[in-house]
């Protein structure tokens, strides 16, 4: 595959030659340098051929703004790196938003992040930030956000219509999104359309990386997903090991695995609770709370805390498991075991639960993939990719375990299709746990200020969510230079005000629940 | 005494005493309602509720109720005045009317009116205007949001609610209460008309806007509904009468279904305590077990399958009774 | 001077002789005894907050687990979690639109004091709720366990009636 993108690739870009890239090192396959002419071809070039864009960056080198797109495959490993230069004087570029719908969102946050304008993109109001920050803020310089660029970004205003009104879904909510503010267009009872606002917990964790050592950074990562922390911890630590070469023991790795499952099951079972309180049945939201509470007890001795936990290290881990672990979660499966036949008594075979989510909020694949949404929600949908088996990390790529994947793409989809990576969850710890090596859990190779060498890196990893892409920019020294989070709520938020629209409000409250969206992720 | 009574009549004291009697048993069963809805969800979700105060948690209704009497009485500033008042206090007088008809022990009704039922549904349809007022008093969407809902389900489901009593009241030839609970005195009616009790009890669920039905409400959707606007003690005559609106329909329930006081033993008015009182924790278990209805699936229900239902029974019966 | 409730009337002596003492005391116990938290939830103190609710340590044994989404029927405002510049507007209209008596409960370090995400050149986070709206008790954590969550609690409870309900960790020190 990757030989033949190249051979096309080259054949469509004459001028600029197509360069290959140890995937070991830089999590790409292959990239290219485009101009600004060429990117709108360059991007029908990889929809025609069925890829998604993974992660569009910009990092600012202080001569020139680049522009990064990442686009990746679901049917075989391919990742392509197209970079594009601007000039940061006058920072314009064209929009590839009419060929992925996904850009639209991504684009306005480099926009308001970096001052880049896109020629032809229909809305560039603000997504993250507000009026009251008038600098650029992850330029390098304190560039002051012009008066032009201040009212284009501020025009974002709802009016009021004829027969229609508008209404906030948020921010404050009953439920468990968070700060989350949707406005819909209403007309009675059906959604004209939905618009999310977000940025009311934007907590700068990516200027924060540029501030801080990779070592400082690290409780960061527990605090961006909190239902879902080991994954995002996971995620970051194997990413700085692959940019330093750091080996990692195996009885380390494999307690990786354990803990990474133990946490996607808590944070599947905490999507159960939340979405049947959306929907207006409170006592399951309790008896998850019970399961949860178990998952705690065991992980609470072993890494110290019970939410946000910060317990991977660079080269392995930093207390070890003991006897009491095993037991304890060889009691714990046991348990849930029994639990879910409980579940699916009080949930699955409800048929009022049934009738709300059957046909509701319906994805189709092509819809998918123009969207880039990934994890459940792209599995519900007929895709199955699980990058737990594309691109094994830690201990993944020695489980046995199988990708479910949902046939109508519905809000009912994607709760089975939970339940049953909940089961695979539990058959992963009980292989892991019977496999479990000894020997040490931290490398003696692990520098003491670690100062990766010079260049870049895009780094996945499978979150209870969906797809996390970490990008990281290193100039040698002992902070990053740009660290950017491709987080699996964004992407799949962007599919939610297609859904809503022409739905009742009850409808689209189903929707977005079943989505499961941590809006800190989003916001970062 | 003798004196007052015969100058009055000892009738219109009867009557008072009853209406007293009726004035401090809603206040009592609201109490007793609130502590038992919280014990009972905390003890379906495996913990306990109230506890600390007092023994069992029985203190707990009252220092909620002294607490929202000694809220600061907040009115917002764009609201609807005469509308904002009057729509706490309306939604009371289809409550106390009703309880005024229903027969607590053979000799414990306020008064014994021939057309009892017929009281009773009158009066219950007046309880729209009252949600109705609050939601458009408040000038507030999720409020109006909430009204229009609830007005829409409650007439959708009074209908079913009049067609499964019909077949009782064809039964006896007559709509007052006291005779209908006397001819239970064989069998009691849920034996010949048990889909008749199950459509009046869905209906019934439906009118209080208990979930699952409980749309208006909905918490995770319309932060409050109708009442998102009332704080203190307007919010607390809302809650009273939502738990009074609960026991009325069990009330009903029983005195046209259950056989009403009657019962072995022990007096009358426990036997009707008792049966109430189960009905209300039916009621409450299912709030804490199914998830909401939506709102068009929640019409379809009354409209395309309960009323049609109730008119076969209606049919049935009649066509039995002819025979 | 005697005052009525936390914000209510304030009276001179010489206007109104009328000693409320007893009538107050009650007043303090069934508020104490009856907070209703309203849910504001904004980051990850908030599941701490939800499991403080739940079966394990359940809040509704004080008389506080009915959580109410609406601002207008609820005493307590428990914040928890992050505070931006652009929730700030948010949190302090529907401060405001609490009826008093209400008190509010900084939850976690970033409710405090902006937590972990205080550093130079930060342009998002309020640093401590305390700069929009007075707060009543501060609970320190990141996030706190529910065990401290609940402890702040009952100080909250120790505050509007002056007595505490179960004795407290002895000082050794």
């Amino acid at each position: 595959m990757v030989e033949r993108i190249k051979a096309e690739l080259g054949a469509t870009l004459k001028e600029t030659p197509v360069g290959e890239a140890d995937y070991r090192e830089r999590g790409y396959h292959l990239f290219a340098e485009v101009a600004s002419a060429d990117l709108l071809n360059v991007a029908r070039f990889f929809d025609e051929r069925g890829f998604y864009l993974a992660a569009l960056i910009c990092v600012d080198y202080k001569e020139y703004l680049e522009l990064v797109y990442i686009f990746s495959n679901h049917a075989s490993l391919c990742k392509v790196k197209i970079t594009l230069k601007i000039d940061p004087a006058k920072p314009v570029a064209p929009t590839i938003s009419t060929v992925f719908d996904c850009a639209y969102w991504h684009e306005r946050e480099i926009r308001e992040f970096f001052g880049v304008s896109f020629d032809g993109h229909p809305n560039m109001t603000y997504l993250f930030l507000h009026e009251g920050i008038d600098f650029y803020p992850l330029r390098k310089e304190k560039i002051p956000v012009s008066d032009e660029d201040k009212k284009a970004l501020g025009a974002f205003r709802p009016g009021e219509g004829e027969d229609t009104f508008f209404v906030n879904l948020g921010p404050q909510h009953p439920s468990t999104h968070g700060v989350l503010r949707v406005v819909l267009k209403m007309d009675g009872e059906y959604i004209q359309s939905a618009d999310p606002v977000l940025g009311y917990l934007h907590r700068m964790h990516e200027k924060m990386a540029e501030n801080r050592s990779y070592l400082q950074f690290l409780p960061n990562t527990g605090r961006m997903d909190y239902l879902g922390p080991m994954a995002f911890n996971l995620g970051y630590v194997t990413a700085v090991e692959r940019l330093c070469g750091i080996p990692v023991p195996d009885r380390a790795n494999y307690v990786r695995v354990i803990l990474t499952e133990l946490n996607r099951l808590s944070s599947h079972l905490m999507w159960l609770g939340a979405y049947l309180a959306d929907l207006g049945a409170l006592t399951p939201f309790l008896f998850v709370f019970d399961d949860r509470e178990e998952i705690n007890d065991i992980l609470e001795p072993v890494t110290g805390s019970r939410l946000t936990y910060c317990y991977f290290r660079f080269g392995g881990l930093y207390n070890d498991v003991d006897d009491a672990f095993v037991a304890g979660t060889r009691a714990f499966i046991e348990r849930l075991r029994s639990r879910f036949s409980l579940y699916e008594k009080l949930v699955g075979g409800n048929v009022i639960f049934t009738n709300r989510t059957r046909g509701i909020g319906v994805i189709t694949k092509e819809r998918a993939r123009k969207q880039a949404v990934s994890g459940p929600v792209l599995r519900g949908a007929g895709i199955p990719m699980d990058i737990r088996k594309s691109e094994p990390c830690a201990a993944y790529g020695e489980m046995d375990f199988d990708v479910p994947v949902g046939t109508r793409g519905d809000a009912l989809d994607m709760y089975q299709v939970r339940i049953r990576e909940m089961e695979n969850a539990l058959n992963i710890i009980e292989q892991a746990l019977a496999r479990l090596p000894e020997g040490p859990i931290m490398t003696e190779k692990a520098p003491r200020k670690l100062k990766p060498p010079k260049g870049d890196l895009y780094h996945t990893v499978e979150t209870p969510r969906g797809e996390l892409g970490i990008y990281i920019v290193s100039d040698e020294s002992d902070k990053p230079y740009r660290m950017k989070w491709r987080v699996p709520s964004f992407s799949n938020l962007m599919i939610f005000p297609e859904l809503a629209k022409g739905n009742l409000l009850a409808d689209a409250v189903a929707i977005l629940g079943s989505l499961d969206l941590v809006i800190p992720e989003i916001d970062r | 005494m003798e004196q007052i009574g015969n100058m009055i009549g000892w009738e219109t004291v009867k009557m008072v005493v009853g209406l007293v009697g009726v004035l401090v048993f809603v206040v009592l069963n609201a109490l007793i309602l609130t502590w038992a809805e919280r014990k009972v969800a905390g003890h379906m979700q495996r913990r306990i509720g109230p506890k600390e105060v007092g023994p069992y948690g029985l203190i707990q209704p009252i220092a909620d109720a002294l607490k929202l009497l000694g809220k600061e009485i907040l009115t917002p500033r764009e609201v609807d005045k005469p509308l904002y008042y009057l729509a706490p206090m309306i939604i009371f007088v289809p409550v106390l009317v009703s309880f005024v008809v229903i027969p607590f022990d053979a000799s414990l009704q306020v008064m014994d009116i021939n057309v009892g039922i017929l009281v009773i549904l009158a009066f219950s349809s007046l309880s729209v205007f009252s949600i109705l007022m609050a939601g458009w008093g408040s000038n507030n969407k999720y409020a109006l949001i909430g009204a229009i809902r609830s007005i829409a389900q409650n007439i959708a489901y009074e209908i079913p609610l009049l067609l499964a009593l019909l077949p009782i009241i064809m039964m006896t030839n007559s709509f007052s209460l006291k005779s209908i609970v006397e001819a239970q005195h064989g069998l009691w009616f849920v034996v010949y008309q048990p889909f008749a009790f199950l459509i009046y009890f869905i209906a019934g669920v439906a009118e209080t806007n208990r979930t699952p039905f409980d749309l208006p409400e909905a918490e995770s959707e319309l932060v409050a509904g109708y009442h998102t606007e009332y704080s203190g003690m307007r919010f607390a005559l809302f809650f009273l009468a939502e738990y009074t609106n609960i026991f009325i329909v069990s009330a009903i329930a029983v005195t046209f279904f259950l056989g009403g006081y009657q019962g072995p033993f022990l007096p009358g008015i426990i036997w009707f305590l008792l049966k109430s009182y189960l009905l209300v924790f039916v009621i409450m278990w299912l709030r804490w077990t199914y998830p909401r209805v939506r709102f068009d699936q929640l019409l379809n229900i009354s409209w395309k399958a309960l009323i049609p239902l109730s008119f076969i029974n209606l049919l049935i019966t009649g066509g039995l009774l002819k025979l | 001077m005697v005052c009525l409730g936390e914000r209510g009337v304030c009276l001179e002596k010489e206007v109104f002789p009328v000693k409320f003492a007893v009538v107050e005391k009650v007043l303090d116990l069934a508020r104490a005894n009856s907070i209703w938290p309203m849910t504001f939830g904004l980051a990850c103190c908030a599941i701490e907050m939800m499991s403080t609710a739940m079966s394990r340590f359940d809040l509704d044994r004080f008389g506080a687990g009915v959580f109410r989404a609406t601002p207008r029927q609820a005493d307590l405002m428990i914040v928890s979690g992050t505070v931006t510049k652009k929730m700030a507007p948010v949190l302090v209209t529907l401060y405001e639109q609490m009826p008093s008596p209400k008190w509010v409960l900084a939850m976690g370090n970033c409710a405090i004091s902006g937590g972990p995400f205080v550093f130079e050149g930060q342009y998002n986070v309020i640093e401590g709720v305390d700069l929009l709206v007075p707060v009543d008790v501060y609970v320190p954590g990141c996030p706190p366990r529910p065990e401290a969550l609940l402890e702040g609690f009952l100080k909250l409870e120790e505050k509007i009636t002056g007595k505490r309900r179960f004795p407290g960790p002895e000082s050794r020190w």
